[in-house]
């Protein structure tokens, strides 16, 4: 498998000019530029900043024809009762964790299923057989099996986009600046001033799977809650909440 | 009960997101692939995922996708009408995905220097640009990253259709752009019903429309156009409609959206005509009170106002208050003690107000500084940014012919230099010695006492006397009980509210369509001004301005030689009643009140009131209806009462929609004129608010428009259309001769590139030039695709500037140019109205009475005065029903089929008691009734819900765009059931039972038409 960048752009054309510096990259370009240098991706959500306006969602169907009855990503929308307070709105961006654990990995018969370079959990669908035990054994209900492809289908941090210097269709969309991306390896980029400067948390930390994609502000509460109830759904309470398991 | 599968599918839908494939089902079994049994993928790895567009080296070369176009242009998926980088396949003509534009602030917070080329642009928003690319992070939202799909709908208009069957019937035949045209122009027997008027006969500046009353004036008043939105093609709109074909008739959809709100507003900015409003200052604002609108989860600039709220509470110094009916989106949980949500009786928001008030002035805590100044001079020399009529004397004396009006030096009988009650002709304020005209220094706030005038002594009061009896009047446990929210709860806003010097604000919108709806408005914006907020950082901000299209240095697009100047009075009746024959008659019979039907003097033109207008012939009828991308019939509520009469071509003998969709409206059109959507037309829109910056946004066809062609081989759309029908009349102001450019050479009006290139060099020659356009601009941004009618139409030294404004997607003040110091840039500079002399002195056209001049908490009454609660009591109707806005859908959107993927249906929203008392759990089926209708959907029971309150999303509820079968051509296009999903709580819109001629129910003052706090039962049915 190539998985070069310039193997993976090899079909797209191009036309090339070159740019003027003044727009000038932060530090992290400066070092992301480096020959020798593999980011490793993440994610930081800033659940402070979601809105719940589902930019993300929809840009992510839009850019990887995300087959109708599935998605690699979406906000769910939760109303909030804890005891003697006000119900509160809470939005949760999810997606995959790209685990550096990743347990849809060891599971997968055929070795389609992959840590890429730079952290990814990618499936190669040429090796893929649909068996779904990816999709079983994923805590965070990530994985989907595409009813076109009839392969296991999943989030790939937008792999094409990256590997293009590009960033992520839902982070690029993402209106109230909640989803950052960036390079885990560079400690001046973005996400890691974010996780160096604020306390993080992860969905189900209790797998021990170990996700690239951290939360600020997520209540305990919900750090299980990955089968989600329904946007406007029946508000849960804190003491009913069970940390369910994957559908 | 195929409805109630309907919704509840969509309910599980929404809660299936949980699961993120919804498609797979229990364990598969596949131990050797064999063959692939699915389809290949374009990749193995990413699959179907489109290719870049292009590509950005770390070290920051561009590298273009030649199969791909990005072009900056403008999104018209809802009002705020945002800046975004379209990306298109080339091959297939299609839209890939849209983003923001990083230059455009109703899509980036941080967006970049006008002057930054556009390759540098797409380096801004990629790993290589600032912040690993985020610091310019330029977005859509969700409703704007799926609109792309409304080009390729498969139920677009896109050939001139006419109607086969009767009015409403949903069969259309297809015909010519041409013999459209000559038919709504002639007329004659155009549907085998008897003679139809056509546009020429119409066109009568001579006779009046009706000959007993001159005041309406002449028969082309008979032509009314309706619009939606100003999305930028308004300006040739009026031209059309006024300024050619001289009819006075033109409004847009304010009336059925936010127009109590606006009116509110406007009575404080003193213009209840364009009616000015301000918006908190965001990101500066230490303290925000949203009362009836929803930061973050609807409203308009819907983004700007989502990110920036967000990063404030996040990074910033803001807490805020939502006061709601409904807890929606614009609170965030995460945020902790930051954002909050206070429930509210709905309709009752001016009780909150007045008893924040009466809290305020019983502690001291309104700006005397800046109250205190009567006019301009003193106001400069307090160092204040802007000045209000609180000192000002108002004659309180109900027997004197000048009640409710402004005290005035020549009332005193002092010399004046110039007419009576004009500009010249002092206010004035109260003094030692008895009243004074208003100088240059501060004057007393409160005063109540008498004047004595040249015909004898008079009462009067300030205005802000006049405001605090009416906050007074009342106290806080009467405001309490009125609006649901404790005693305790309203003070403490009040003192939250005033903690922060002018560092605070209160903003509001579409909670504002209920009966109480204008003084509720103005009563919430009136806490504004008693904190001297406006102008200032982090208090209120007007619109920064734009570089307007329309008129500048190149062209002058807003006049031209032989406009006809409009005369008469309007179809929506706001102006006073005074000034028609009938009042006049009764006056001369006794007994001038109550007019036939409520007129709204201190209103801007009432769609919504023309329907009224319409099937009564009151004041007059029309002969024709231009209905241009508006939706009345889905967006008025209660008007379902009025459809039958519509359909009626003896009522209304011609209906003409300009739509790219047949939706609830166009549905009951004669002819529909196919439109441009999206990303394919022109225009060129200025924010609505909310930008401290000058911003013009330009669209512009960044892709071959799917709708047919002439016969010339022009793009059939709505300024075509209006083109073609002036010159086939010969209408001035379009053909050859048309459009003046500074030397007064006439330039040529026979296509929309004739007019939106020629706006396109005002919008770039406006003060200092923008730089030509390189080659490289075009090639980069698309512009290449037009420069060929660039070239054509405009002159040598002008096209590579205006190619440059399409490049940028328009042209935009830098960031820096917000603020000027402590005070915002662009500043309001007219006075604060704490007394509307308009408001308080008019009468009531039903009941002859006076309205306060100031703020007051009025509960809901109907035409005649009568209260609302008495007519349908509480005992038979003990539920409000409200509408909200959806951060998804909106009236035209459900076409996006994608947003249906994501919120299948709106269920109704019960409150947890109010379910329990009817033994309603969520799932359940419910029935909820008004007096005006009732409705059939399911329920989900929420603590976010106000007591004996039930909120429903707008934007569902559909009857077209698709959710009924058609026939065209004889062809039958049968409805998809998902397309009609959920329910329209306009269809529980009240008809007012005062009003002898037939009428929905609107707010008196505003005239908007109401849809908060309906009167409601509700049952559980299943």
């Amino acid at each position: 498998m190539n998985m070069n960048r310039r193997g993976f752009l090899g079909a797209v054309g191009r036309v090339s000019i070159g740019a003027a510096a003044s727009v000038a990259g932060g530090a992290g370009a400066a070092n992301a530029a480096k020959a020798d240098h593999i980011p490793k991706w993440g994610m930081v959500v800033d659940l402070r900043k979601c809105i719940g306006c589902q930019a993300c969602t929809v840009a992510c169907i839009m850019e990887n024809d995300v087959p109708e009855d599935a998605f690699r990503t979406h906000v769910s929308v939760y109303e909030l009762v804890k005891d003697g307070q006000d119900p509160a709105m809470v939005m949760l961006p999810r997606l995959c964790n790209h685990c550096e654990n990743p347990p849809c990995v060891p599971v997968c018969p055929v070795e389609a299923t992959f840590k890429a370079e730079s952290g990814e959990v990618l499936v190669d669908a040429s090796r893929c057989v649909g068996c779904a035990y990816c999709v079983q054994a994923c805590p965070y209900d990530a994985r989907f099996i595409n009813h076109e492809t009839q392969t296991a289908d999943k989030c790939t941090f937008c792999f094409h986009r990256t590997q293009a210097g590009l960033l992520p269709a839902c982070v690029e969309t993402c209106v109230g600046g909640a989803r950052n991306f960036g390079d885990l390896n560079d400690p001046e980029s973005a996400v890691s001033k974010l996780l160096a400067e604020n306390e993080v948390s992860v969905l189900r930390p209790e797998m021990q799977t170990n996700p690239n994609v951290y939360y600020i502000g997520l209540e305990d509460v919900l750090s299980g809650r990955v089968a989600g109830e329904a946007a406007y759904r029946p508000a849960h309470t804190a003491e009913s909440v069970a940390h369910a398991e994957g559908v | 009960m195929s409805t109630r599968r309907n919704i509840l599918k969509g309910a599980v839908a929404t809660g299936a997101l949980g699961t993120f494939g919804v498609g797979y089902a229990g364990t598969l079994e596949k131990v050797a692939k064999g063959h692939w049994s699915g389809e290949r993928p374009l990749n193995n790895i990413t699959g179907n995922s489109a290719a870049p567009e292009f590509t950005v080296t770390p070290d920051g070369d561009v590298e273009l996708n030649p199969n791909q176009q990005v072009s900056y242009t403008m999104c018209i998926g809802c009002t705020t009408m945002c800046g975004v980088r379209v990306r298109i396949d080339k091959e297939k003509g299609k839209v890939v995905r849209v983003a923001g534009n990083p230059y455009n602030p109703l899509s980036t917070t941080d967006f970049l220097p006008y002057g930054t080329p556009v390759q540098e642009s797409f380096r801004a928003i990629a790993q290589a640009g600032e912040g690993d690319g985020q610091r310019h992070r330029s977005t859509a939202c969700g409703r704007g990253n799926a609109v792309l799909q409304q080009i390729d709908n498969p139920r677009r208009v896109l050939k001139p259709l006419k109607r086969v069957g009767p009015r409403g019937s949903g069969e259309w035949q297809t015909i010519s752009f041409e013999q459209l045209v000559e038919e709504v122009v002639e007329g004659g027997d155009l549907f085998g019903e008897g003679p139809v008027a056509g546009l020429r006969d119409i066109r009568d500046l001579e006779t009046p429309i009706n000959p007993d009353a001159p005041e309406f004036g002449p028969r082309a008043n008979g032509l009314a156009m309706l619009s939606s939105v100003n999305d930028g093609r308004d300006e040739i709109n009026i031209r059309f409609l006024k300024q050619a074909f001289g009819s006075q008739n033109y409004a847009r959809h304010g009336s059925y959206c936010g127009g109590s709100y606006r009116s509110g507003s406007g009575a404080m900015f003193d213009d209840v005509k364009g009616m000015p409003h301000a918006k908190p200052d965001f990101g500066n604002a230490e303290f925000i009170l949203f009362v009836g609108t929803a930061p973050g989860n609807a409203g308009n600039p819907f983004k700007r106002i989502g990110a920036l709220v967000a990063e404030a509470r996040s990074d910033g110094k803001l807490d805020y208050v939502v006061v709601d009916p409904v807890l929606n989106n614009s609170d965030s949980g995460p945020s902790g003690a930051r954002s909050r949500w206070v429930p509210i009786t709905p309709g009752t928001d001016g009780a909150l107000a007045m008893g924040m008030m009466r809290w305020m002035f019983e502690n001291g805590r309104i700006n005397a500084a800046y109250l205190a100044q009567p006019g301009k001079e003193a106001a400069e020399a307090a160092g204040e940014a802007n000045w209000t009529n609180a000192t000002h004397l108002v004659i309180v004396d109900e027997t004197h012919p000048r009640a409710g009006r402004f005290l005035r030096a020549s009332d005193l009988g002092q010399e004046i230099s110039g007419e009576r009650y004009s500009d010249a002709d002092p206010f004035m304020v109260a003094s030692d010695s008895g009243p004074v005209p208003a100088a240059a220094s501060a004057a007393p706030l409160f005063f109540d006492g008498v004047a004595e005038t040249t015909d004898g002594p008079v009462a009067v009061r300030t205005s802000l006397t006049l405001l605090r009896d009416e906050a007074m009047s009342k106290n806080l446990e009467e405001y309490s009980a009125a609006c649901g929210i404790p005693a305790e709860t309203i003070a403490d806003l009040a003192d939250r509210f005033t903690s922060h010097g002018r560092r605070a604000a209160v903003s509001s919108h579409g909670g504002m369509m209920s009966g109480s709806g204008f003084y509720n408005a103005y009563a919430l914006m009136m806490l504004n001004t008693l904190i001297g907020n406006l102008n200032w950082k982090g208090g209120t901000l007007v619109l920064g301005g734009w570089f307007p299209d329309n008129k500048g240095p190149a062209y002058d697009l807003a006049t031209f030689p032989g406009a006809v100047k409009p005369s008469g009075l309007p179809l929506g009746r706001n102006v006073p009643y005074e000034k028609t024959s009938e009042f006049k008659a009764k006056k001369a019979a006794g007994k001038a009140w109550p007019a036939d039907g409520p007129w709204y003097p201190n209103a801007p033109g009432l769609g919504t009131e023309w329907f009224s207008s319409m099937v009564n012939g009151y004041p007059y009828g029309i002969e024709a209806l231009i209905l241009r991308n508006a939706n009345p019939v889905y967006g008025i509520a209660g008007i379902g009462h009025l459809v039958e009469r519509l359909k009626d071509p003896a009522v209304l003998p011609l209906i003409i929609a300009i739509d790219p969709f047949i939706n609830e409206s166009s549905a009951l059109a004669d002819y529909i004129v196919p439109d441009t959507v999206m990303y394919e037309s022109w225009g060129f829109a200025k924010p609505w608010n909310g930008v401290p910056s000058k911003v013009t946004t330009a669209r512009w066809p960044v892709m071959e428009p799917k709708v047919s062609k002439d016969a010339d081989g022009a793009t059939i759309d709505s300024d075509l259309f209006l083109i073609a029908v002036a010159k086939r009349i010969g209408l001035p102001g379009f053909g050859d001769a048309a459009i003046p450019d500074a030397d007064g050479t006439l330039h040529p009006l026979n296509r929309p590139e004739d007019w939106y290139l020629r706006g396109a060099v005002n919008v770039a020659t406006i003060g200092t030039p923008v730089p030509e356009a390189s080659d490289v601009d075009m090639e980069f941004s698309g512009v290449t695709r037009i420069r060929p009618d660039l070239e054509a139409v405009l002159k040598p030294e002008e096209w590579r500037r205006a190619a440059t404004v399409f490049a940028k997607g328009g042209r935009y003040e830098n960031l820096d140019k917000s603020y000027s110091g402590d005070l915002g840039a662009h500043t309001w500079a007219k006075p604060m109205q704490v007394y509307n002399e308009g408001v308080g002195a008019a009468r009531n056209a039903m009941t002859g009475q006076r309205s306060p001049g100031t703020p007051a908490w009025r509960e809901a009454c109907f035409a005649d005065g009568s209260k609302v609660a008495e007519i349908y009591p509480r005992s038979d109707w003990p539920v409000k029903v409200i509408s909200f806005k959806s951060p998804l859908q909106n009236s035209y959107s459900v076409g996006a089929e994608v947003l249906l993927r994501i919120v299948a249906a709106n269920p109704v929203n019960i409150g947890r008691a109010l379910a329990e008392a009817h033994g309603i759990s969520t799932g359940d089926m419910v029935r909820l009734t008004t007096p005006g209708g009732s409705l059939e959907s399911v329920a989900i029971v929420r603590d976010g819900v106000a007591p004996d309150t039930v909120a429903i999303e707008h934007g569902y509820g559909h009857r077209a765009f698709g959710a009924r079968d058609i026939t065209i051509d004889g062809e039958p296009m049968p409805a998809d059931p998902r397309l009609a999903t959920g329910t329209l709580q306009n269809d529980l819109g009240l008809l007012d039972p005062t009003r002898d001629k037939t009428g929905v129910w609107v707010d008196p003052i505003s005239g908007a038409s109401v849809r908060q706090a309906l009167p409601a039962r509700l049952e559980k049915i299943a």
